[in-house]
Order: structure tokens, then C-alpha cells, then sequence
């Protein structure tokens, strides 16, 4: 079974271990911009996961995951990639949005 | 423990709570009076032990989410790491459903330790009242949404237990308990991924900001001496950058292996939860079923629990 909040948690602490990083190869104010965003949308993903019971037993919901998990894998290898900044950043912004999908996807919250 | 008082603080009984406490209560002196009283009075002495362990379970969360809230905010200070309004409701809303858990399990705890006072004479009385209670109480479940399968179990057997007690049917009252207990071991399980994350991202986060500092040479790495110089005495002077620097890679491994530890540790401390949940509600079945009880005292299992929730509580 697809575990949507496991994929989103792990979209955000793999670019929460690179932010630094990543911050240092961004060459403009705009990919500086673009990484900050992104980080702070993978945050606020995961804690609206967190308060959601997503449903795992969605077949959509778990093809968007399988999808997440392979956009997940290039956000870890983000930093080898470091020479190419707006690559790096596109992976991220597909990681991240495909995260907000699957909480639009989600049961309501627990509160 | 200012963690753990800023989260009782916070505390604000629910509804649900209210009626799951008392139908246990209710279920107990039911049981209690088809049962023998010894056997009753363990099954209570036991969930309070197992609930309190739950509280802990919870409140160590607590702790652990307070410190998540901690280092996103060092994060931004020190790294320009975001952390936005609605990252910070998000986070206090998951303290808000911790709480209501703490409180829940303090609760379950107390009024089962009160259990031998509620099977005098005044029981019946308190039953009654308690019902009517009930009645009113039962719907508070229908407006939680988390889990919401096991929550409609706990419901269900609510409703049949307050049924059962206004018809005076003892023994379907000892199955809705049974069913009661069931129900709150499932919506443990069922919710355990959600906290298990809550304690990975800490760890993670933690992980990465202590790597980033060392990386910042804003450790004293000389702290890795203590193995060394401690059986003699001594103390490791103030470190060079030089020394620091070198020391880096140990400072790192080490931050790796307790970063394992700490979730290891975790990961044991929700299995015993589990475990005890799963042994307290098998126990309750036999009472249920009007068979002997072969066991007395908490489930074992409860210890390593407290151990995790004592070590996280005094953070």
C-alpha cells in the first residue's frame, strides 16, 4: 500500500538536508526565490499530511505516490546536481507540487 | 518539565474523552457485577497502568513536536529556512490532537484506579446518571474524522453500551466494553504511522541542523574526548579550530548512530504500546466472556514504554 505521508515527509527532510547547500549553488535572487518557496511549501505539505488521514487506498492516490517516490530519488541526488541549479529546483517544484496533489487527495483532517 | 505542562495546559477535554471514560467506568462495574470482583478490580488496576503508560506515550510526542517547533524556528534564524504562519497552525493543530489524546488516556488512567470506589453502593446511581451522560455524548464522536473507521467502532460500541446499560443487559454491556477496548487498541494502530513520522521528522530535522552546525564549527567537538580523558580526571582544553575540524568526521558518525538510536528507540516504545493495548483489551475479552483471568499485574510490555517516555520527558 501507497504511504502518501511517508512520500511527502520524505520530500521535505531530503530537502530540508540539502537546503544549505542548494542555497549556496543558486546563482540568482529568483532561484534563490524559487528554492525558499518550494521549501516552505514541502514544509507546510507535510504538516497538513500530518493532520489529514490520507487514503491510501486510492488507486490514484497511490499511482501520484509511486510518481513522488521517483521525483523523491532526484531530490536526494539534488546535490550531485548541483552545477545545473534550475534542474536541480524543476525536480524540486515537480516533488513538491505532486506532494500538494496528494493532500488535495486526502480524507478530511482530524480536526 | 515545562514541555509537559505547556502541552497539559493546552489540555481541553472532549467530548469524546468524556464518553469513552465514563463508559468504561460503566462497563467495569458491569462487568464487576457478573464477574467476580477480583477479576474486575485487576482489569481495571491493569488498564489504568496500560492508559497511564498511554499518556506518557503521548505527552513524550508532545515533547518531541514542542522540539520540531524549536529547531523550524532556530532553522529560520540561523539558515533562512521558511517557517510560515501556516507551517505554525498546522503544527499547533497536531499539539491540539496530542493533547486531546493525553488528556484522554489521563482520564481512562484515573477512572480506572477509581474503579473499586464506583462498585459500592452508590454504583447503580452513578450508571444511571452516567447514561443519561452517554446519550448526549456519543454523537461528540461523529465530528472527529482521524481514523475514522476505528472511531466508529468506539462509537458503535458506545451506543451499545449505553443501550445495554438502560436495559439493564449486563452481559452485551461486557461485550460493548470488550468492543471499547478493541477499538481504542485499533486506533492506535491505525494512527501510529501519522506520530511515527512526527518522530522521524524530528530526528531528521535535529540530524541536519546538528550537522550543519558542525559543519559551522559552532560544536565543541572536544566533547568526544570524554571517553578518553574522564577516567583520568580530566578535562579537554578549550578546542583549536584546527582540533575541531579533525575531530568533524566522529562528531558527524556520532550524530548518525544516535539519530538510529533515537528512532529505534521510538519505533520499540509503539510496538510495547501496541502490545500492551493488544494484551489489555485480550484480557478484558476473557472478563467479558466470564472466563478466569491468567493474568494479573500491567502487561510487561508497559515498562519499555515508560522507559522511552521518561527518557523523551526529561528533554
Amino acid at each position: 500500500m501507497a504511504n502518501a505521508l511517508d512520500d511527502v515527509k520524505n520530500t521535505f527532510l531530503s530537502l530540508d538536508s540539502q537546503y544549505n547547500m542548494l542555497l549556496a549553488g543558486c546563482k540568482t535572487q529568483e532561484q534563490r526565490d524559487a528554492l525558499t518557496a518550494q521549501y516552505s511549501a514541502a514544509q507546510q505539505h507535510y504538516q497538513s499530511a500530518l493532520n489529514a488521514v490520507l487514503n491510501d487506498d486510492d488507486a490514484q492516490v497511490a499511482a501520484l505516490s509511486t510518481q513522488l517516490k521517483a521525483l523523491n530519488t532526484q531530490v536526494v541526488q539534488a546535490t550531485s546536481q548541483v552545477g545545473d541549479i534550475s534542474k536541480v529546483i524543476d525536480n524540486i517544484t515537480a516533488a513538491v507540487s505532486l506532494g500538494a496533489k496528494l493532500i488535495t487527495m486526502a480524507a478530511p483532517g482530524p480536526v | 518539565m515545562p514541555e509537559r505542562q505547556a502541552l497539559n495546559s493546552s489540555i481541553r477535554p472532549t467530548r469524546c474523552v468524556k464518553a469513552i471514560a465514563v463508559a468504561l467506568i460503566c462497563g467495569l462495574a458491569l462487568i464487576a457485577g457478573c464477574k467476580t470482583q477480583d477479576d474486575a478490580a485487576s482489569a481495571a488496576t491493569q488498564m489504568s497502568a496500560t492508559a497511564k503508560s498511554l499518556s506518557d506515550y503521548y505527552a513524550a510526542l508532545g515533547v518531541i513536536l514542542s522540539n520540531t517547533d524549536k529547531i523550524y524556528a532556530i532553522n529560520a534564524r540561523l539558515y533562512s529556512k521558511p517557517y510560515s504562519d501556516e507551517s505554525r497552525k498546522q503544527l499547533k493543530t497536531t499539539q491540539d490532537e496530542l493533547a486531546r489524546r493525553v488528556q484522554l488516556a489521563a482520564d481512562l488512567s484515573t477512572l480506572a484506579g477509581n474503579f473499586a470506589k464506583l462498585t459500592g453502593s452508590e454504583a447503580p446511581a452513578d450508571v444511571a446518571a452516567s447514561c443519561n451522560k452517554l446519550e448526549t455524548e456519543v454523537d461528540g464522536l461523529a465530528s472527529r474524522t482521524a481514523s475514522t473507521g476505528e472511531q466508529n467502532m468506539i462509537k458503535s460500541a458506545l451506543q451499545l453500551l449505553v443501550t445495554a446499560i438502560q436495559e439493564r443487559k449486563e452481559r452485551d454491556a461486557a461485550r460493548a466494553m470488550d468492543s471499547l477496548a478493541s477499538g481504542l487498541s485499533n486506533l492506535f494502530d491505525k494512527e501510529a504511522p501519522a506520530w511515527n513520522s512526527v518522530d522521524e521528522v524530528y530526528s531528521g530535522l535535529a540530524a541536519n541542523l546538528a550537522n550543519s552546525l558542525v559543519d559551522q564549527n559552532a560544536v565543541d567537538n572536544t566533547a568526544l574526548l570524554k571517553a578518553a580523558l574522564e577516567p583520568f580526571g580530566l578535562t579537554p582544553a578549550p578546542a583549536s579550530v584546527e582540533v575541531n575540524a579533525k575531530l568533524a568526521p566522529v562528531a558527524k558518525q556520532q550524530i548518525a548512530d544516535r539519530q538510529a538510536a533515537l528512532e529505534a528507540s521510538y519505533t520499540n516504545a509503539t510496538d510495547a504500546m501496541s502490545k500492551s493495548l493488544k494484551e489489555m483489551s485480550e484480557r478484558i475479552h476473557l472478563v467479558a466472556e466470564d472466563k478466569p483471568m491468567a493474568f494479573r499485574a500491567p502487561p510487561v510490555t508497559v515498562s519499555t514504554v515508560e522507559q522511552w517516555a521518561t527518557q523523551v520527558l526529561s528533554w
